[in-house]
């Protein structure tokens, strides 16, 4: 049985390794902001979430079961939230410039 | 008045209930003096913060509380959705074949606490991210698009998430 639990713990850790140098990858490869968070932060979510779900596997009494999905519970609410407000700050700044320009152009035209 | 006030108690009992729950969870200690202790805590912080976590306006229950399996099938549902979602971009970075595009679309969920979580699944689900939510706007950042007509788009990315949410929450 315990061997079972960590052949699949070290399938997850594996798993969660390739996902979060893949997400590295493009965090270069990519060229706009967006992409890149795209990239870094949903493959690290995956990375971090495959980590935990291997740590459940090989938790060893009850308490710390419960505690591990207390953490995993709050690492999904948490990670996204994170991301999206790095994303919502691209994307009022953009706003904010691109207001900018446009009154530039009808300064212009006056 | 008096129906504002039972509804004020009603907040800071299930405020309580659930600081307690996470109390006794995290403690993971069932002695007498722990769970008095954790009781108090949880009373006096629930009184100071029991209009911020579950605010007036959300005059339903339903607005917050879940259905239990519905709660496990949405969980489900989104980590299937946050690993093929992840294959997803990883398929995009290898290949480098990207289209992405800004969409907007309106939900349909109604409680703020269901509109957070649509917007956080919409995070995890493959390709998008959340940009922004004013009530009931999405502003969405797509980055395998194929449309960018807002109804089709929305049909796209959120038809099941909603589902599945308006089940367990409202």
């Amino acid at each position: 049985m315990m061997i079972v639990r960590e052949i699949l713990a070290l399938l997850a850790f594996v798993i969660g390794t390739a996902f979060g140098l893949v997400g590295m990858v493009g965090l270069f490869r990519f060229k706009d902001p967006y992409s890149r968070l795209h990239a870094g932060s949903l493959c690290g979510t995956t990375a971090v979430f495959s980590y935990l779900i291997a740590l459940l596997l090989l938790s060893p009494s009850v308490a710390s079961t419960l505690r591990m999905i207390i953490l995993i519970v709050f690492f999904l609410i948490s990670a996204p939230t994170g991301s999206s407000i790095v994303a919502r700050f691209i994307w009022e700044s953009e706003d904010a410039e691109r207001q900018r320009s446009s009154m530039n152009r009808e300064d212009k035209s006056l | 008045m008096n129906s504002r006030r039972t509804w004020a108690l009603i907040r800071f009992g299930l405020t309580t209930l659930f600081l307690f729950v996470v109390w006794i969870l995290f403690s993971a200690d069932a002695g007498f003096f722990s769970l008095l202790f954790g009781f108090f805590i949880s009373l006096l912080s629930a009184s100071l913060t029991y209009h911020i976590f579950l605010p007036e306006h959300e005059a339903n229950l339903r607005f917050f509380i879940p259905r239990p399996f519905s709660l496990i099938r949405f969980f489900i549902l989104m980590v299937a959705a946050l690993y093929a979602s992840s294959f997803q971009v990883v398929k995009a970075v290898i290949t480098g074949n990207t289209n992405p595009r800004i969409v907007h679309f309106r939900t349909r969920l109604r409680s703020d606490l269901a509109r957070t979580i649509l917007a956080n699944a919409i995070t995890f689900t493959p390709g998008t991210m959340t940009l922004d939510l004013n009530d009931d706007h999405l502003t969405v950042h797509w980055l395998l698009c194929s449309t960018t007509h807002a109804k089709a788009a929305g049909e796209a990315i959120k038809t099941r998430l909603e589902h599945a949410l308006g089940r367990t929450w409202l």
